[in-house]
């Protein structure tokens, strides 16, 4: 087109101008579920595992990764009722591209599942863009046999972060507070469970009344409160090990613990005579140190993702509202202004929001708001929604639903408010706490 | 101290160990936990190779590691420039803003939090209404043919009626990737040629995004296969052959900025 003066220059026939390329703007489009293709994984070989044959796992494979990319709400995998016709080994590298267009599949996901000498897999992950016709990404995952479950999310989130350009979090665990018995017995338990539900375990006996459950970063450890002992105060568990350790010996009750973003610092709040203030707790040298002072109940800190702030709730200026200070505890100033309440506050993982629980006409309903307390969005209104926590891309927020009945359970919801949808528990549960991505 | 005391002492001794034994123990039993679940096994990510059929496992290599087959919107060819140049020939008004497109109002719908069902059959009730309007060329070319001055050079308006028959027609099949941070500052260019079928000849090519940084280049790259995909999913374009011209070639603006 820098011809095109040159040409005027030349005094060249306007015909050969108006060949110009037609400039057409789109403005909007349509926000719909992208269809994908998750056919059953092929054999590698003929192998068998202690998880069961690699065709078997093949077909479990591909049904967890269609189960993730569903959940996020951006995808609808195609009912493999509409492509009968397994896929072979060859066709797993070189798709009949052709074929899955004419099933309006966008993209498509095939892979391979092999049985190693060792026990373990190699679950093989392939992604296409069906209407351009290429590969656009592939990986190999190696575990062992019992492990399958987890290649298979570490292969929906590659193809889920390849597609929308945002990290996945497939791959990641969900603790959480089991709830069973009358209201005037509960019994509640700490459990955890992956994040779509499948290996559900409980952690306590019941024995103990626990809350607010809380991942360390490096997720081996969960933070959390506990009445062991008739004592309520905040108590650490280790993973694998199984070991609790009560923090710190403080005479006062010590509640709502969450790890700092390089798992160095617990926070949690202390009460001394009615008047709970916000404390740091440094793990290494067993440090305490006083954040704020003031009148009233401060509680529910939560780190910024860069550990530089902490968002809080305090009912300092009469009634429940979100602060936000420096992580040394300077600068603390309001930032909810909205109606109602506004309690139980969680930085995004990606920083660029703060969920909290927004409590008003004698309902509780999930909202974001930007660290600046702009932007506010109420993105769920049940009879009671409380307890917002983060998936680990800051794209979904998982929170507790209770009804007038007394009946409770875990819900998600997307950022943009849509794609509400259950999580099952086996029985009621509470205080639900999304982990980081595993390793 | 004699014989006996030390004796004595050693045999309280014991009894406090013992004692202090069972109390552990009986302090374990207090604080027994529930078997906990192992640490998550380890996933080990290795790079895979072309041919899947391999009795062993794939040998992690780095010499081997996947390499994009799909050429990366990034690499395409650089977008065309600006689109005032084509208003170079003759002197040509500001191009007309399009006429309202009946595709806008329900999409404005999608800021309340709904349900995506029922926003759905808002979005499908409207959608196909602008592809309709345009399915009829005859009179879409006898429009722009009266519209179009004797001479072949691009009318304004005649551009305008085209354009929104092209986004008409491609709209639909665009699906942004909505909820992304920073969805809203982008914006793609992509370019395509058409066949006087109406179909698509070779791949289109994506420009950069608008807002690409190096924080957000797998979100720009994913966007921009978004727009890529929209020109190639909703083809052949049904458009007036006479005029066949005009739209050989085809720069389209995705932008989603009435979209959230």
């Amino acid at each position: 087109m820098r011809l095109i003066p040159f040409m005027l220059a030349l005094g060249l026939p306007a015909a050969v101008l108006a060949q110009a390329p037609l400039r057409v703007d789109i403005n909007a489009g349509l926000m719909q579920p992208m269809p994908i293709a998750v056919p059953a994984f092929a054999p590698g070989n003929g192998g068998n595992t202690e998880a069961g044959t690699t065709t078997a796992l093949g077909q479990r494979a591909a049904q967890v990764i269609a189960a993730d990319l569903k959940s996020s709400g951006l995808f609808r995998p195609i009912d493999p009722a509409a492509y009968t016709s397994a896929v072979g080994l060859d066709e797993v590298v070189k798709p009949e591209f052709p074929a899955w267009r004419t099933i309006a599949a966008q993209a498509l996901v095939t892979g391979t599942i092999t049985a190693n000498a060792d026990g373990g897999i190699t679950l093989a992950c392939y992604a296409y863009d069906v209407f351009a016709g290429s590969e656009i990404a592939r990986q190999g995952f190696v575990t062992t046999a019992a492990g399958w479950r987890r290649a298979a999310h570490k292969c929906a989130d590659l193809v889920y972060a390849r597609l929308t350009g945002e990290s996945g979090y497939f791959d990641s665990r969900i603790v959480y507070v089991s709830e069973t018995g009358p209201r005037t017995k509960r019994i509640k338990r700490l459990a955890i469970m992956d994040q779509d539900g499948a290996g559900h375990r409980f952690l306590t006996s019941g024995q103990n009344l626990v809350l607010t459950p809380r991942f360390a970063p490096e997720q081996q450890t969960i933070t959390y409160m506990s009445f062991e002992n008739n004592r309520p105060r905040v108590w650490l568990y280790t993973l694998g090990s199984g070991r609790q350790e009560a923090v710190g010996q403080f005479a006062a009750m010590t509640f709502a613990p969450r790890f700092s973003p390089d798992g160095q610092t617990l926070v949690f709040s202390m009460s001394v005579g009615g008047n709970a203030d916000i404390y740091r707790f440094t793990l290494a040298t067993r440090q305490t140190t006083r954040l704020t002072t003031g009148a009233g109940i401060d509680t529910a800190p939560s780190y910024s993702p860069d550990g530089s702030q902490i968002v809080f709730e305090s009912d300092r200026g009469g009634s429940q509202q979100i602060y936000v200070m420096n992580a040394d505890g300077s600068n603390q100033h309001r930032i909810s202004f909205g109606d109602g309440r506004s309690a139980s506050p969680v930085w995004s993982p990606r920083g660029d929001y703060i969920a909290f629980t927004r409590i008003g006409g004698g309902r509780f309903g999930i909202g974001v708001m930007r660290p600046d307390g702009g932007g506010e969005r109420l993105l769920t209104n049940g009879y009671q929604d409380e307890s917002p926590t983060w998936s680990p891309n800051g794209r979904v927020i998982l929170f507790a639903r209770s009804d007038r009945a007394g009946r409770s359970g875990l819900w998600s919801v997307d950022v943009s408010g849509l794609n509400e949808r259950r999580l099952a528990t086996p029985l009621d549960a509470s205080d639900p706490a999304w982990s980081p991505l595993l390793p | 101290m004699t014989r006996q005391e030390g004796i004595s002492i050693g045999a309280a001794l014991a009894a406090h160990v013992a004692l202090l034994a069972g109390l552990s123990l009986a302090w374990q039993r207090q604080m027994q936990m529930l078997p906990s679940p192992d640490d998550a096994v380890a996933v080990e990510l290795v790079t895979i190779a072309d041919a899947p059929r391999v009795p062993e496992p794939p040998q992690p290599s780095i010499a081997a590691a996947p390499q994009e087959a799909a050429s990366a919107p990034a690499e395409a060819a650089p977008a065309p420039e600006p689109v005032q140049a084509d208003a170079v020939p003759p002197p040509e008004p500001p191009r007309p803003r399009p006429e309202p497109r009946p595709t806008a109002a329900p999409l404005k719908a999608p800021a309340s939090p709904l349900d995506t069902s029922s926003l759905a059959s808002l979005i499908d009730k409207s959608l196909p209404k602008a592809p309709k309007q345009t399915l009829d060329t005859s009179k879409l070319a006898k429009d722009i043919n009266a519209a179009a001055p004797a001479r072949a050079t691009i009318d304004p308006r005649a551009a305008a009626t085209l354009a929104q028959a092209i986004r008409g027609q491609v709209a639909p099949c665009w699906n942004p990737p909505v909820g992304g941070r920073d969805v809203r500052r982008m914006t793609v260019i992509v370019s395509v040629r058409y066949g006087r079928d109406g179909r698509v000849i070779g791949l289109p090519q994506a420009g950069t995004p608008t807002g690409t940084t190096s924080a957000n280049a797998d979100y720009a790259r994913a966007f921009a296969e978004t727009a890529r995909r929209a020109v190639l999913r909703c083809q052949p374009l049904k458009l007036p052959a006479e005029l066949y011209e005009l739209w050989q070639a085809v720069e389209i603006n995705f932008d989603p900025d009435e979209m959230t």
